[in-house]
């Protein structure tokens, strides 16, 4: 019985050639829809790559108007000057971003630990300057008090 | 062909959860702008708005209604043409005038008279004074940090003589104030952020705004949720640089405020000692006993009443208070950094 199922059945070359041609296509058709399927995971995969990459970055605002814009994945220093010889030093080392000596007379804003999540930020309120951390990476709380 | 189906369907799934939204929903944006403008601090408004021009309609006129809560309340500077806390407490041939002002003035003075009720005179805006002396130092000696000092104590007790809050007489019908002792000033410094805060929110209640949050130096109100619906998350600052936790807590707040004091936001140094801004009406001296004391409650007036209150507290006083009062939750961070809070707490932590 069972060797008797295996035998193939007879068919006529037309329609033998008919069903070749059909398992060619679907095979093909299935590689170029894996393909397809692999290339558009590649690019999401590759958006999401280049966003943690370049994503995090802090914006300086003074007085309400934006000083800079700063990738955390770069380390740099940043003078921000807000007139009158008044000076304070952001430092981005690491992925995070601090304020290291300021003119300030409350000094608060060095004082303040160093910020990496969305939504975080530094301020410096004897000179009006805000550094916020902008489409960040790793996800903050909503507000900080 | 089966799985051919699931996979363009997980595809979709994939594709569809990186949209922000359904299409069928309108693309809220979440907008912020700050101001050093009102109550010596910074100030921030964020939102959920269909674009920055609707945003901007919003944060303006809540910027706009601080502005004017700012100008009525502060006891620095006087306007032109307008009676304030200030022009209240100015001398006019030795004595204080019978002023006549603005009706939100003679509201929040007379909540400011309650909140001395209700936290046993903890908060107390009599006692302009002696916050005076301190304040006057304070600037002192950030502008001349060598040369800081504290204020002579014997200064401090004669100013402490003239802060009984019954010489503060309120008339409600004439919409007049008159403070009783010539040598007393007001300094609502204690409520005045969070008051206004609250007035302003409730105003955009009224107008059907949901989906915003302000923030005036550390008294946070919540204006419904998120435009997502979900919670505003708040994160209480770990003021200690911790990698493993940077947030004391994480709450979530929808319609709630949030307000901290810390003794970390406003000092100065004098021999490298650290002295806050908070001071205790009995020593006289700022508080020793916490590193910063977080109010969640509904009203960010409450809130920043409390706040102040608990910091001039014992521990125990102050959970006593809370524990009386409803839908009021406190969190205490000791110098040790150890944190304790009110039995309701932990309900409105996201984790
Ligand atoms: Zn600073």
């Amino acid at each position: 019985m069972d060797q008797n199922q295996n035998i193939p059945t007879p068919a006529s070359p037309d329609g033998r050639g008919d069903h070749q041609g059909k398992d060619v296509r679907r095979g093909r058709n299935d590689i170029i829809f894996i393909s397809a399927l692999l290339l558009i995971l590649a690019i999401i995969g590759l958006g999401f790559f280049l966003f943690r990459k370049e994503g995090s970055s802090v914006t300086v605002e003074v007085g309400g108007q934006v000083y800079g814009e700063y990738s955390l994945s770069r380390d740099t220093v940043v003078d921000i000057a807000t007139g009158d010889g008044e000076l304070n030093r952001l430092v981005i080392r690491d992925g995070k971003a601090f304020v290291e000596t300021a003119t300030c007379p409350d000094g608060i804003c060095v004082g303040h630990r160093p910020i990496s999540r969305m939504g975080e930020s530094i301020v410096c309120l004897p000179h009006q300057i805000v550094i916020t951390v902008t489409d960040g990476v790793d996800e903050g709380p909503d507000i900080v008090v | 062909m089966k799985i051919k189906c699931l996979t363009i369907l997980f595809v979709l799934c994939i594709l569809s959860s990186c949209a922000p939204l359904s299409p069928n929903e309108k693309t809220l944006d979440k907008f912020s702008a700050y101001s050093f403008d009102y109550f010596d601090t910074v100030t921030t408004v964020s939102g959920y708005a269909e674009s920055q021009e609707a945003f901007d309609e919003i944060a303006n006129s809540v910027l706009a209604d601080l502005g004017e809560y700012h100008r009525l309340f502060t006891i620095y500077h006087r306007f032109e043409g307008m009676e304030n806390l200030c022009t209240i407490n100015e001398l006019a041939n030795g004595v204080h005038r019978t002023v006549t002002v603005d009706r939100r003035i003679i509201d929040m003075l007379m909540y400011a008279k309650d909140m001395y009720e209700k936290t046993n005179g903890r908060v107390n805006i009599a006692m302009g004074s002696v916050l005076s002396i301190w304040h006057d130092y304070r600037e002192m000696g950030m502008s001349d940090p060598a040369s800081a000092e504290l204020p002579p104590m014997d200064q401090l007790t004669a100013a402490a003589e003239h802060t009984d809050i019954n010489c503060l007489v309120i008339d409600e019908e004439s919409s007049t104030v008159t403070l009783t002792d010539p040598a007393m000033k007001l300094d609502v410094g204690a409520i005045a952020k969070g008051y206004a805060v609250e007035m302003v929110a409730q105003r955009l209640e009224e107008q059907g705004v949901t989906g915003f949050v302000l923030n005036v130096g550390g008294n946070v109100r919540t204006v419904g949720a998120k435009g997502n619906g979900e919670k505003w998350v708040v994160g209480i600052e770990n003021p200690t640089d911790n990698e493993e936790k940077p947030y004391l807590a994480y709450l979530g707040l929808a319609g709630e405020a949030l307000v901290t004091s810390g003794s970390y936001q406003r000092y100065y140094l004098v021999d490298g000692k650290r002295y806050h801004h908070i001071i205790d009406p009995d020593t006289l001296m700022p508080t020793e006993g916490f590193t910063s004391v977080s109010i969640l409650t509904g009203s960010s007036a409450d809130g920043d009443a409390l706040s102040t209150a608990l910091f001039c507290m014992s521990f125990e006083d102050g959970l006593a208070l809370i524990e009386s009062m409803p839908s009021t939750e406190a969190m205490w961070v000791f110098h040790d950094g150890r944190e304790v809070t009110s039995s309701g707490f932990d309900t409105y932590r996201t984790k």
